[in-house]
Formats: structure tokens, C-alpha cells, sequence
């Protein structure tokens, strides 16, 4: 019957105390063991929001790269409907074959745009009726066999898919436009007579509301426009050309609206500011998470110490009198101090043990209950070309699940603090006279 | 020639109690032989208690010296003084202070943790030890389910585990009933006969003291008066009274009829 078996005897005939200590302590445990599961997470979440907006700034920069060779011809579209006698002018299959061949134009990419707007009445100021044309919807009418056409499709599909090469009466429309039709995915919608099945709905971008993406053949028969388009994209070998393309084209066809990258590059400038701060925003978020779990671990250490530490000064003064009969009977002060020490560290491995159980399961509650969850939504925000938008960011948490290495290591920190938290009651033990111990009642 | 076991030169013990001086033992001179039975007696404060701690290695007197087999104890340090509690004496007491998680053999066993015994060897020694006090059958028993009697029992095995040379018992009988009182005190004495261990015990009941060989009174630190036991006469095997021979068992003199 050695020290280990009086040292478990202990434990075990006051089972109430040991089981609520036992408790408390791996109450601790699970608390030390889950705090880094969830600063991990919080982690692996600020890692991928870089990597995102890493390859978000890569896009970005191809994307301004892209714009900076990038000059848009668009012919405004005027619904006769609204203005009577106005005339709509059109790229002709001629027009497109002359630009495309201006010295230094690498590609061009025709889509037709058609405004579909209303006529409302609105009241000024003063009291006057006014009548406003108002936007219903847009049609996009896109070259599915276009090299950039990742560039002209949204890129924020949340429901079914996105326009593929070479189909034919099938659209993808903004979640504002559900209502509008009252269709959802799958449905068939009736634009202008003609039948389209919703095959996708996209996100709103704010930059491109109402929108119905369509292959640009289904809308010029839509139209009644075959073989025209109203806006074109000319993309330049190299954006020192862009001036002498811009000139180029401004002096053949005066009526058109030629942009510049100038304007694009400054919503892409925003933009990108936009990821600046949000990425900032999460790496404060972090540091400050981080700190909050120092604290809460610092916490939970000096709470297990205490603990250990209150309950075996409970433990020696309550065997008083067993401490001098052990020494009358010849047991050294080592020998004592070793009892309790040895007691202290077993229950902490018992409260460790039940700790690594409680903290397996308990981890992904404690964590999100203990650490506030970092921001690392970077948002969403629309492509400045065109049609196209690209996804800026991914809003999913990732959740804290225990790491069994920090589940041992918190082991022996937990056994460690309960020897600490027992090492000055045994020292008082061990200290203990004899003489005192026995006359102790 | 009679072996002195323990002596004690001109021991002192002085306590503070704030700037109270209170002198327990003043200039105590005690010599104890190899097999003697002792028993000191004395008033509530006479210093019984402190004396037996002094021998008994649990406290350091103020001035004097214990002669433990010619050892001056009084100025050894604690490592020591722990070893020779353990090998050399042997402690019963009042409450007998069993530890309550044991049962009776494991708290018997416990002085002889740090002996050379082997595991085997400890658990046959308790049990040696056990049956010699009469409590065969009893080992597995944890103190609460032993009556006092059997707990001084066990206590009294549980001294005698290392073999010691002397045997220090306060009140062994302050706590048990009178006829468990006398049980306990011819226990001691059959030891004392058959081991030839050297007993002192502190008891202010002069019926348990007159089972001993030798009495002595203490008052007020010093011993007043020394007075023969009819153990003496039981180790004789005369009666003290008829001069007949008698038994270590026997209660009354065959002989006489008187109590022995």
C-alpha cells in the first residue's frame, strides 16, 4: 500500500468535494483547451480572407490592367416608343470590321443593350406633374463565343447557372427581377413575345440592377436587330495605344459615346479601397480576439491554481491531526509534502482527463461563446465592366474543433498547476509540528 | 547488569505564552531500563505530555538532554529525529489515530513503508502483529467498523511494527470503557513480559498505573514520587501479598484471592 493508493483512498472518501473540484477544474480545462481551438479558427479564417483577397487584388489588377487598354463605343439606345421620330444608331457588321482593324486594337467585343424604360408621373416641388422614364429592366444581349466573356457574365450566381456557349433562349436575371416576372429558377418568363427559361439568378451588385443577361443573338431577334449591336468593347494591345484609338474612332463616328479607362479606374480605386478597409477591419478584429483569449486563459489558469490551491489548504487542515500521526510515526516532511502533492496532481489528471472529454465535444460552444467571432466578409461589389461582377469575398466562419495536441498540452499545463497549486499547502503540511499536528482537533 | 534505555538529564521545557513563561518540565531527571513497564502520573498541566513528547522525539526540550541508547536526541535535526521515530519508538494513543482510509492491516503496515521489508514481508509482519493483539480476522475492517477497543488494538500493533526499542503511549486507555481498559493494559503488559519492549505510559487512572512495574509521579514539571507496580510481581510470578506463585493472566492471586 504505497503513496499512490493513500492518495487516491484520500480522494475518493470525500467524493462530493472531488467530483465538484474535479468539475471546476475541467470546466478550466475545456476553457484553456477550447480558447486556442478558436483563436485557430479565427486564424485559419483571417488566412483564407487574405488568400482572398490576395487573389481578389490579383483580379483586381488584371482587371485594371485590362481597363487601362479598355475604350467602350456605345451608342445610347432611344426607345421610339418615348421618343417618337429619335433615331437608335447601330454598329453594322462594316463598323465592327473597320475597328477591329484600327493599328493597335486587339479584340472587340459587341453586346447589345436595350433599356427597357417606363413612363411615370412624378410630382415637383412646386406641385407640377412631371412625367420620368424609369427603368423596368436591361437586356443584355451578350457574344457567348467572346474570349473575355467571363468579363460580361455575372459572376454571383446564387441560384442554378450561368449562360453557357452557344445556348439559345435561356436567361439569367437579378433577384430583383423575380418579383417583376413572378419566376423563379426553371420558370419560363415571356420578354417582348418571346418565351426564355430562367436557367440562373444572380446577385445584386448595386452597380447593374434589373439586369436580363440573354445570348446576343436571342436579343437582337428580340429587337428586331439582327446583326446589330449598340456597344462594343475595344480592347488596345497596350494602353499607350488607347489615345490614338480613342482618336480613331471619336473622328469616324461622331455620334458615338467613346469612355475612357479614366472613370473605370477610379470605381476600381474605390473598390479596392473598400477590401483595404475590410481586410484592416478583420486584422483588428483578430488582434483584438486575440487579446480577449489571453485574458480569458490568464483567467482560467489562475482560477485552476486557486482551486487546487483552496481545496488542499481545506485538505491539510482538515488531516491536521493525520499529518502528526504520520510524523510520530516516522514519515519526513518529504514524505508529507509528497502526499498532498501527489494528491493535488491526481485530481488534477482526473479533472484533466474529464476536461479532454469535455472539451472535445464542448469546444465549437465554448469558443464561440468565449472569443467574438472576427468579421472577414470582405463584401460583394460589382465588376466596373460592364455586365460582369466578381465575388470579393466569402462570408463563412470557420468553426473551432478541439486540437487534440492543444487538448494534451492543456493536460499538462492543468497537472502542472495542480502540483503548483498544492506545492505551499503541502510546504505548510510538511512545516507542521508534530507536536501541534497532534493536539489538533 | 540492567540496560538503560533512556535517561534524561536536567530537562527543561519552557513555554512562551505571550510574556507568560510557563515551565512544563523543570530540571527532569528520569531513568528508564531495557523491559521496564512505566507509567507517569499526573495532575491535568503536571507535564505528563510534554515529557512523553520529549522522549518521544516530537518536541526539543529548552535546556537537558534524552539519552535515547546513549544518543543525545535533544540536539539532532529533524531528518534524524524522523528516523529514530520511526525505528526506534513506537506511539499509542489516546485516539488512537488511525487513519480512517486504511483498514486495520494497512494502517499497521504504514510505520513499515520505509523499512527494507519487502511488500510480502509487510503484509505478513501486520498480520503477525494483528493476530498478537487479537484481532485475527479483523484485517480487512477499516477503523469505523472496529470498536475502541479494537482501534487501540490496531494502534498498539501498528507501534510495534518496526520492532521498536521503547514504547510511548499517552492515556491508551483515556477513551475506551473499563473493562476494554483493562483489556488494553494486560495487552500492553504481555507485551512488555513476552517482547521484552520497554513501555512508558502517561494515564492518570492509578488503577491502570498499578498494572506497571514502576510509577511515578509527576507535579509541576518534576517527579515527586516513584512508587512499585504489581507488574514487578507478575514478572516475578510471586504474589506480593502471599508470596505464592502467580500467573502474568491472573486477575486475583490462586493463593490469596487478592487482586494482582
Amino acid at each position: 500500500m504505497g503513496i499512490m493508493t493513500r492518495a487516491y483512498r484520500n480522494i475518493s472518501r470525500r467524493k462530493t468535494r472531488a467530483i465538484l473540484v474535479i468539475l471546476a477544474l475541467a470546466v478550466s480545462m475545456a476553457i484553456m483547451t477550447s480558447i486556442p481551438a478558436g483563436i485557430n479558427a479565427n486564424q485559419i479564417a483571417m488566412q483564407q480572407t487574405t488568400e482572398n483577397y490576395s487573389k481578389l487584388t490579383a483580379e483586381m489588377q488584371q482587371t485594371i490592367n485590362e481597363t487601362m487598354k479598355l475604350i467602350t463605343c456605345e451608342y445610347p439606345y432611344v426607345d421610339p416608343s418615348i421618343f417618337p421620330g429619335a433615331e437608335s444608331y447601330y454598329f453594322s457588321e462594316t463598323d465592327l470590321n473597320y475597328i477591329a482593324s484600327i493599328r493597335g486594337v486587339k479584340e472587340i467585343v459587341p453586346f447589345l443593350q436595350y433599356d427597357n424604360v417606363e413612363m411615370q408621373s412624378t410630382s415637383t416641388q412646386d406641385g407640377r406633374q412631371m412625367m420620368q422614364g424609369g427603368l423596368v429592366y436591361r437586356i443584355k444581349g451578350i457574344d457567348l463565343n467572346a474570349s473575355l466573356l467571363i468579363n460580361y457574365l455575372p459572376g454571383n450566381i446564387t441560384e442554378g447557372r450561368n449562360l453557357q456557349k452557344g445556348e439559345s433562349s435561356a436567361v439569367v436575371i437579378g433577384k430583383d427581377l423575380k418579383e417583376y416576372f413572378h419566376a423563379d429558377l426553371g420558370d419560363t418568363i415571356n420578354i417582348k413575345g418571346k418565351s426564355f427559361t430562367i436557367v440562373g439568378i444572380h446577385e445584386l451588385t448595386g452597380m447593374d440592377p434589373r439586369n436580363i443577361y440573354m445570348s446576343l443573338t436571342d436579343a437582337q431577334e428580340l429587337l428586331n436587330l439582327t446583326g446589330k449591336v449598340n456597344t462594343l468593347d475595344v480592347y488596345a494591345e497596350d494602353s499607350s495605344l488607347v489615345g490614338d484609338i480613342t482618336n480613331t474612332i471619336d473622328t469616324a463616328y461622331p455620334y458615338l459615346v467613346v469612355t475612357g479607362y479614366q472613370q473605370r479606374l477610379q470605381q476600381l480605386n474605390q473598390l479596392q479601397g473598400m477590401y483595404d478597409k475590410a481586410l484592416k477591419n478583420a486584422e483588428s478584429s483578430l488582434n483584438q480576439t486575440e487579446g480577449t483569449a489571453r485574458g480569458e486563459i490568464a483567467l482560467a489558469v489562475t482560477a485552476t491554481s486557486l482551486i487546487v490551491l483552496l481545496m488542499m489548504f481545506y485538505a491539510v487542515r482538515e488531516r491536521t491531526k493525520e499529518i502528526g500521526t504520520l510524523k510520530a510515526i516516522g514519515f519526513s516532511n518529504w514524505d508529507v509534502m509528497s502526499q498532498f502533492i501527489l494528491e493535488g496532481v491526481l485530481i488534477s489528471m482526473l479533472a484533466g482527463l474529464v476536461g479532454i472529454a469535455v472539451g472535445t465535444f464542448a469546444t465549437p460552444m465554448l469558443s464561440s461563446l468565449l472569443l467574438p467571432q472576427i468579421n472577414t466578409n470582405l463584401g460583394t461589389g460589382g465588376s466596373p465592366l460592364g455586365g460582369g461582377t466578381i465575388p470579393l469575398g466569402n462570408q463563412s466562419s470557420i468553426t473551432a474543433t478541439a486540437d487534440l495536441q492543444v487538448a494534451f498540452i492543456m493536460f499538462g499545463v492543468i497537472v502542472l498547476l495542480g502540483a503548483i497549486g498544492s506545492l505551499y499547502p503541502a510546504w505548510r503540511a510538511a512545516k507542521t509540528r508534530p507536536v501541534e499536528a497532534l493536539k489538533y482537533e | 547488569m540492567s540496560e538503560t534505555i533512556l535517561k534524561t538529564e536536567k530537562l527543561c521545557k519552557i513555554y512562551s505564552m505571550g510574556k507568560r513563561k510557563v515551565h512544563a518540565l523543570q530540571g527532569l531527571t528520569l531513568q528508564v531500563v531495557k523491559g521496564e513497564f512505566i507509567a507517569i502520573m499526573g495532575s491535568s498541566g503536571s507535564g505528563k505530555t510534554t515529557l512523553l513528547n520529549m522522549l518521544g522525539c516530537l518536541d526539543k526540550p529548552t535546556s537537558g538532554k534524552i539519552l535515547l541508547d546513549q544518543q543525545d536526541v535533544a540536539s539532532l535535526p529533524e531528518k534524524k529525529l524522523c528516523e529514530i521515530r520511526r525505528n526506534k519508538i513506537g506511539f499509542v494513543f489516546q485516539t488512537f489515530n488511525l487513519l480512517p482510509y486504511l483498514n486495520a492491516e494497512e494502517n499497521v503496515e504504514l510505520p513499515m513503508e520505509h523499512s527494507q521489508k519487502s511488500k510480502v514481508e509487510r503484509k505478513k509482519r501486520a498480520r503477525e502483529l494483528l493476530q498478537m493483539v487479537g484481532l485475527s480476522g479483523r484485517e480487512n475492517h477499516r477503523p469505523n467498523r472496529l470498536s475502541a477497543g479494537e482501534q487501540q488494538r490496531v494502534a498498539i500493533a501498528r507501534a510495534l511494527a518496526n520492532n521498536p526499542s521503547i514504547i510511548l503511549a499517552d492515556e491508551p486507555t483515556g477513551n475506551l470503557d473499563s473493562a476494554n481498559k483493562f483489556e488494553i493494559v494486560k495487552l500492553l503488559a504481555r507485551l512488555n513480559m513476552s517482547q521484552g519492549t520497554t513501555i512508558i505510559m502517561v494515564t492518570h487512572d492509578g488503577q491502570v498505573a498499578s498494572h506497571t512495574e514502576k510509577m511515578l509521579l509527576l507535579s509541576d514539571g518534576r517527579i515527586t514520587k516513584e512508587k512499585q507496580g504489581l507488574h514487578l510481581a507478575k514478572k516475578n510470578q510471586q504474589c506480593p501479598y502471599c508470596g505464592n506463585k502467580i500467573q502474568i493472566d491472573n486477575d486475583r492471586c490462586p493463593s490469596c484471592g487478592k487482586r494482582i
